[in-house]
């Protein structure tokens, strides 16, 4: 017995002296999480290395976002990230259970931004739009041009994509298609979108990835899902007969927030004032994937050809529904994501 | 797997020999410490603050566990679960069988032909093969596509998003571990006992059935325990393979756990896999002696 104490001692002094080795880092990093793949390396490249490279501060990374980790981190009070992106209804939760560091606007200056992007605790990172992606070979002619004329499976028949997550913006959807006026949206009927759902039930197909989502409608499987207008814009790009139809579109946005205890908490509101003060910088990051900068100030150094599939251009803003009310959604996420299992699974 | 190192209820019929029991713990034996050391840390630590976590998270008491039961949802995922991964090991036994036979009968070179035609798969990453299930097994899909072609079909076959799907793609990832048990298993059986049979006047069938198939039993069990095992905490292929009707366990967890956020409830659903599993292997090994098959007694 007093072996296997002894063992238990070796062990965790070994496992002590790894963390201390992870965690005696040098004074000046920030470490940043996004979603991983291109599109973290094209965020890093164009809008936070510069900063790091000016600031001399050493950029580290880690992928994807993962909310578990995030609380499991801060709840053990053993935080590795400063600054990670998320979707908004997080971003609301872990403001309200303290999971997250406050945003210091006499350091980062929020007046540019858009106010229905920024909380206590959250910048926007990134803008986005739920569109209709349509197939342009199954649709030669026309293709629907409302959330009505997606769910009409008579008028224009085929498989609808739609995101497998509840905050997937296909009850916003429904409810428009139903007929809901777009600012009466929230809070959000579920009743009468799961009525309306189950009119085109047998027709739904959902996807869990992007590059699942590209694929369905890119091969006329789904020749219509309700995008995400960058991975639409993407596949175009390569070739494949895809398109966005942007009325009615809903507009969405991912946010930056720091996690309660980060180390380089500091460093993280100082990237974010510059990067809300780098126009150029959010512009740069856009020419190379359509999601929309977070300021108005960067439209004009974007791209003409990316600037008419971006959800802010003086074009597109106009045929906007709504915005999702992610306050709404931090609220009711649990609940509704689980009528919506049991709904799909009946 | 629990069963391999107490002695299973029924296994007691041969005695162990007397020697073996006082040594466990001479000089030798202590190089388990670390082991042991090692899982307490990283198992059994967990596993009793995902126990505790169940019953206190976000009240104290059977809340978690209320919801799951109360749920025909929760319950229809679990049986899933079991369903799915009981027919993926059965499909692998009746295709690794044969294949891990013929590779015992076949020459060095296609021997290890096939052996790398196995394990090709297995070294590719996971979320790739699946993705390519989905490109192969859509309705737009090769699959399809040829067999319109061939005018086997006039519309497309629906081969994913329901259990087919989720079927073709775990089987791939699950036939290695399958056929290696068993080849291994198979590759020291002395082929002269079905000789002998024959020679005895067996005709080659029943020789094969009634002396060679019985001495494959250790690996089969193996396999199926392996794949079945495995099988239970998939969440990648039914995610992307499957419909939501196919949903598993595992993925639900993750649901739970990632994206709402709900750790009690996403602990009491591992704790209830975690016992259901425990008791379906229990059942299992009043029926068949595991340890034995396993390598355990001789």
């Amino acid at each position: 017995m007093k072996r296997v104490l002894t063992a238990g001692v070796a062990l965790s002094a070994v496992l002590g002296l790894a963390a201390c080795g992870a965690a005696g880092s040098g004074a000046d990093q920030l470490t940043v999480v996004m979603w991983g793949g291109q599109d973290q390396k094209t965020h890093v490249k164009e809008a936070i290395q510069p900063w790091g490279d000016e600031a001399g501060v050493t950029i580290k990374q880690d992928s994807p976002s993962d909310y578990a980790k995030f609380r499991a981190q801060v709840e053990s009070g053993k935080v590795s990230w400063d600054v990670v992106e998320v979707e908004p209804n997080f971003a609301h939760t872990a403001c309200d259970k303290g999971w997250a560091e406050k945003i210091d606007t006499s350091i980062v200056d929020t007046t540019d931004l858009n106010p229905e992007e920024v909380t206590d605790c959250a910048i926007p990172v990134l803008e986005y739009a739920f569109t209709i992606g349509y197939n342009t070979e199954t649709f030669k002619d026309a293709h629907p041009t409302s959330w009505a004329e997606f769910f009409d499976t008579e008028k224009f028949p085929g498989k609808r994509g739609f995101w497998k997550y509840a905050t997937g913006a296909i009850f916003e959807a429904a409810l428009l298609a139903d007929g809901v006026k777009a600012d009466e949206l929230y809070p959000l009927d579920i009743d009468r979108a799961f009525a309306k759902l189950d009119t085109i039930k047998d027709d739904i197909v959902f996807y869990e990835t992007g590059e699942q989502q590209q694929q369905l409608v890119a091969s006329g499987e789904a020749p219509l899902v309700q995008a995400w207008n960058g991975r639409i814009y993407s596949a175009a790009k390569e070739g494949q007969p895809v398109a966005n139809e942007w009325n009615e579109h809903l507009l969405s946005y991912d946010q930056l927030v720091i996690p309660k205890g980060a180390k380089n908490a500091d460093n993280a509101q100082k990237w974010m004032k510059w990067y809300v003060e780098h126009p150029e910088a959010q512009a740069g990051y856009s020419n190379a994937t359509a999601y929309g900068p977070i300021t108005e100030a960067a439209l004009e150094h974007v791209e003409p050809e990316v600037l008419a599939e971006l959800p802010t251009s003086p074009e597109n803003a106009p045929k906007r529904a709504a915005i999702i009310d992610y306050a709404w959604w931090a609220d009711n996420y649990d609940e509704v994501s689980e009528r919506l299992n049991e709904w799909a699974a009946q | 797997m629990p069963q391999e190192a107490g002695d299973a209820p029924g296994a007691g019929s041969s005695p162990a020999p007397a020697r073996r029991r006082p040594r466990i713990l001479d000089g030798w034996g202590l190089l388990v410490l670390p082991l042991v050391a090692f899982l307490l840390v990283v198992f059994v630590a967990p596993l009793v603050s995902i126990l505790a976590r169940s019953f206190t998270d976000p009240t104290t008491g059977l809340d978690n566990y209320r919801d799951f039961f109360g749920s025909p949802v929760y319950l229809d995922v679990l049986g899933n679960t079991f369903r799915i991964s009981g027919l993926v090991t059965l499909v692998t036994l009746l295709l690794g069988f044969p294949y891990a036979y013929l590779m015992t009968l076949a020459p060095p070179l296609w021997r290890n032909l096939m052996l790398v035609a196995v394990l090709i798969p297995f070294w590719t990453s996971l979320l790739v093969r699946t993705f390519a299930w989905v490109l192969m097994l859509g309705d737009t899909g090769v699959v399809n596509q040829f067999l319109m072609s061939i005018g086997l079909i006039d519309e497309p076959t629906q081969l994913i998003r329901n259990q087919t799907g989720v079927l073709v793609g775990m089987v791939q990832v699950m036939l290695p571990y399958a056929v290696l048990p068993m080849f291994a298993t198979m590759r020291q059986i002395d082929r002269r006992l079905v000789q002998a049979a024959e020679g005895l006047g067996a005709r080659p069938i029943s020789a094969f059935w009634r002396v060679y198939a019985p001495l494959t039993l250790p690996g089969v069990a193996a396999s199926c325990l392996l794949v079945f095992i495995s099988s239970i905490g998939f969440y990648v292929t039914p995610a992307l393979l499957g419909g939501p009707k196919d949903m598993m366990i595992g993925e639900l967890i993750v649901q739970q756990l990632s994206a709402v956020l709900r750790w009690g409830f996403a602990s009491a659903l591992a704790v209830v896999l975690l016992l259901v599993t425990a008791a379906l292997l229990l059942l299992v090994s009043r029926i068949v002696n595991i340890g034995k098959f396993m390598g355990g007694e001789r």
